[in-house]
């Protein structure tokens, strides 16, 4: 009968045991992704660059079993904020609490099991698709990636499952534990009230100066690699404990800065909606700087593994000034060149002695058309781009001739007016380069153009020299990379911020009476609603902010091996925000959906 | 003079046309004058709550009309219930709903903030409430660390600050031992003889009740009998209402 009960207690809750399925289905899904990637040895070892990517995944997977672990936590105190009322109405009734421990260890098992193997297939079939998609959308090489990876599987089920007992286990303790009466009256119990002033203000002073410190560590990283082995400890903890404190205290004192501001405080429900917050933030302490701190951790993956795709675009960049070399046109060639975007077409000719040891190019022709050259600087890692009409100069005619055949490589080159040119006995060849307006842009047609060179040349084959095999070679280096960035970027903001949705809904139960009281003293229902927008978009750009101060600091780090770590920053970001702000907007609204009548 | 609340044929029906009905009032007539402290008693499901619910805008009749102040707030629009409730209401709950993260003097500025009165006007307003309900020394105190009494005094409080056309008490004292009590009691009747505040009670308890005015039974959903106080005493008029409640309720 009561199982029954409880069944039933359940279905008239569906909206919300549906968040929490899909919340922990997700949960699950990324786990399993990410351990697809990150055990699977073939895939690693023949994607990266460095031998310190088994490192970086190892990392990646504590991090992420942490905030699993943590984001089970709270749904698993969602779960039970939801259920202890009936719980405690059928121990009053008069269940036994050993009864009642029962099926609240049975109900949170069986939400665990079979949410993970809900999500373990969804895995499996996400990380084909999704894979797919971030490969195409980025053209990365990636190589042996399977989307059903057996040990990922296992492990995943396991640690999953482990975690569900232990939740299960802690329900059951709790429940038996808690004296009918609080459990009944969860709801109203009065929340604590804290004054001491002169401990916030030590807290808000520790919370920057760590803060401070940890920035520090982490722009000297930045210069000196090698202190990377005691930094990265240093960052992490001085960032974490000054997070922790900064969030503590400080945004306290703002809340209080805010409550002493008449004018702000006493208009409307200004004065309410501060004091919830500042009820809150102690109470949300601990999950606002996880939150933040994680926040950092996906977003720096992210804008790292971006920074290397930009990486890829600069070193292409640098290998050479033409998008397109083309020998001896022929028509269709002559036409697909004509198909790229503000084409910049230099034609050169030229003849090679009978030995093909020197090359003759018609000196007119360098006038018309200057021949441009990427310069590379060692000392600050950049190419510019320079012209020159002069193809004899040593460092010209070096650019000049990686474009040439192989067979001309390595030959010397000559400048000679039109009329010695043509008294030259041998045949004429044209070298046709072209500059496009972006060689990303037509990176298809540029594609065509380098495999029917390829096609009507062999030899270039093997040798390469013009843009696209360098772009081939390149990208093929920097994908897994940026692949295992985005990869673990998007995960951890997954889970994060459906933590702090939960939380936040665990809260909601105990905020009823409070909004029901406002209306019936007559809040308009527009007010209630721009007040819950309010608070939760507080408590939600809090980490958001840190998070990002945390990023747009830490990438400092990143200085000795990313050139630029902060060009097309706002890509990164904008795919941050936009997930973020979907995570809001559902939380607002399951929120308004539990508290509004 | 305008009359402050007029009910006329309410009636109210829960359940919808093709379900089992349950008819909580049926033609409910009454009518309370300025300044007229007015009691409304009955038992557990006569349909008090509906009532006060009804009159408070917070529920529609089924049928008839509810003035208050001369406003039929059956035709009000959802946002004009609020705007009626904030500005024309005070609301006295028997389980204070005090918000427990503002302090006494925020919780007493709720309704003038709502109103969106200016900070300026709001400080005197509020310590003149206070100082009349003697909660000076506890206004920077918040409600975990007061008393049953106390609190009910910063409800109601708040429920004075803006001048409302009508007090509404859903049992104010039913939280409180005798002592505060008696002692709201006492504040609620100077308030009404001094400021000629309007109040309407609805309560179950003679005790409270025997400090009104006039006292309407309600019994199933009908208001039966009506008592009023004229010129005889609290004690007395405690004596008739437990009378009337023990013929009434038979």
């Amino acid at each position: 009968m009561l199982n029954k009960l409880a069944l039933s207690g359940i279905r008239h809750r569906m909206r919300d045991y549906t968040v929490l399925f899909s919340g922990l289905i997700i949960a699950s899904a990324i786990f399993y992704m990410f351990l697809s990637l990150a055990i699977n040895k073939t895939f690693l070892s023949s994607n990266s660059p460095a031998a310190a990517t088994a490192f970086i995944f190892g990392f990646g997977i504590i991090l992420l079993a942490i905030i699993t672990i943590v984001y089970i936590n709270y749904a698993n105190s969602f779960l039970l904020s939801m259920r202890q009322k009936e719980y405690g109405m059928f121990m009053m009734l008069g269940a036994k609490s050993s009864k009642i421990s029962r099926m609240i260890f049975v109900e949170t098992f069986a939400i665990g099991t079979i949410s993970t193997l809900i999500g373990l297939a969804i895995g499996i079939i996400a990380t084909k698709y999704v894979s797919q998609m971030v490969i195409s959308a980025l053209d990365m090489q990636v190589k042996h990636f399977d989307s059903f990876y057996l040990p990922a599987l296992i492990w995943t089920f396991v640690f999953f499952i482990l975690l569900f007992i232990f939740s299960a286990i802690r329900n059951s303790i709790t429940l038996r534990r808690t004296k009918v009466l609080t459990l009944l009256h969860k709801d109203s119990q009065p929340a604590k009230i804290k004054r001491n002033g002169a401990l916030k203000v030590i807290q808000a002073i520790i919370g920057i100066v760590f803060l401070a410190i940890g920035y520090y560590v982490m722009w000297y990283m930045g210069k000196n690699a090698l202190f990377i082995y005691l930094g990265v400890p240093i960052a992490l903890v001085t960032i974490v404990i000054g997070t922790y404190f900064t969030i503590n205290a400080a945004i306290t004192a703002v809340i209080s800065m805010l409550k002493r501001n008449e004018r702000f405080a006493q208009k409307g429900l200004n004065n309410f909606t501060l004091s919830q917050l500042s009820f809150r933030i102690s109470d949300y302490t601990k999950i606002l700087s996880m939150v933040s701190i994680m926040f950092a951790l996906a977003l720096g993956a992210i804008t790292v593994g971006l920074g290397f795709q930009n990486q890829i675009d600069t070193v292409v960049n640098g290998q050479n000034y033409y998008d397109v070399a083309v020998h001896n046109a022929d028509t269709a060639q002559k036409s697909r060149i004509n198909h790229l975007s503000g084409d910049d077409q230099f034609n050169y000719s030229y003849k090679a002695d009978d030995k093909g040891k020197v090359l003759y190019y018609r000196q007119s022709e360098f006038k018309k058309q200057p021949f441009h050259y990427e310069a590379f600087n060692m000392k600050s890692m950049i190419a510019t781009t320079k012209k020159s009409s002069n193809i004899a100069d040593p460092n010209v005619s070096y650019s000049m001739l990686q474009n040439m055949m192989p067979k001309y490589r390595m030959s010397q080159v000559k400048m000679v007016s039109d009329a010695e040119f043509d008294k030259i006995q041998a045949k004429t060849d044209t070298l046709t380069l072209v500059k496009t307006t972006s060689f990303k842009d037509n990176l298809s047609k540029i594609k065509a153009i380098s495999k029917e060179e390829s096609k009507r040349y062999p030899e270039l084959k093997q040798a390469g020299g013009d843009k696209y095999s360098a772009y081939t070679l390149i990208n093929g280096f920097f994908s897994g990379l940026e692949f295992m960035g985005f990869f673990l970027g998007i995960a951890f903001l997954a889970m994060l911020a459906s933590c702090l949705m939960f939380k936040i809904l665990s809260g909601a139960n105990g905020d009823v009476k409070r909004y029901n009281m406002l209306h019936k003293i007559g809040t308009r229902q527009k007010m209630l609603r721009s007040t819950i927008n309010k608070e939760i978009a507080v408590l939600f750009a809090v980490p958001a902010g840190l998070g990002i101060i945390h990023v747009l600091l830490g990438l400092q780090m990143f200085k000795g091996i990313l050139y630029k770590p902060y060009t097309h920053i706002e890509i990164p970001f904008g795919i941050f925000i936009v997930l973020y702000l979907c995570y809001y907007f559902l939380t607002r609204y399951l929120y308004k959906k539990i508290v509004l009548k | 003079m305008q009359k402050i609340v007029e009910v006329k044929n309410v009636e109210k029906i829960y359940g919808k046309a093709d379900e089992k009905q349950f008819k909580a009032l049926s033609d409910v007539n009454f009518e309370v004058q300025p300044g007229e402290f007015v009691g409304i008693m009955g038992a557990s499901g006569s349909g008090k709550t509906t009532l006060l619910n009804i009159l408070s805008t917070l529920d529609t009749p089924t049928s008839g009309s509810v003035k208050i102040a001369g406003q039929d707030i059956t035709k009000l629009k959802t946002n004009e219930m609020a705007d009626f409730r904030a500005n024309k209401i005070g609301f006295i709950f028997q389980d204070f709903n005090l918000l427990e993260n503002l302090t006494a003097y925020e919780n007493i500025a709720l309704p003038l903030a709502l109103q969106n009165v200016s900070p300026k006007k709001i400080k005197p307003a509020v310590t003149a409430i206070t100082e009349k309900l003697g909660l000076t020394e506890i206004l920077n105190h918040y409600p975990t660390e007061l008393s049953g009494g106390q609190k009910q005094r910063v409800a109601a409080a708040r429920a004075l600050v803006h001048e409302p056309s009508i007090v509404f008490g859903d049992e104010p004292t039913g939280a409180l031992d005798s002592k505060s009590a008696r002692a709201l009691m006492d504040t609620m009747t100077k308030i009404n003889q001094e400021d000629n505040v309007s109040i309407l009670l609805v309560t179950h308890d003679p005790f409270s009740a025997s400090y009104c005015d006039r006292i309407l039974f309600i019994k199933d959903g009908e208001i039966g009998q009506e008592l009023k106080k004229e010129d005889s005493s609290r004690g007395e008029f405690y004596q008739e209402i437990l009378d009337s409640l023990g013929t009434f309720v038979e």
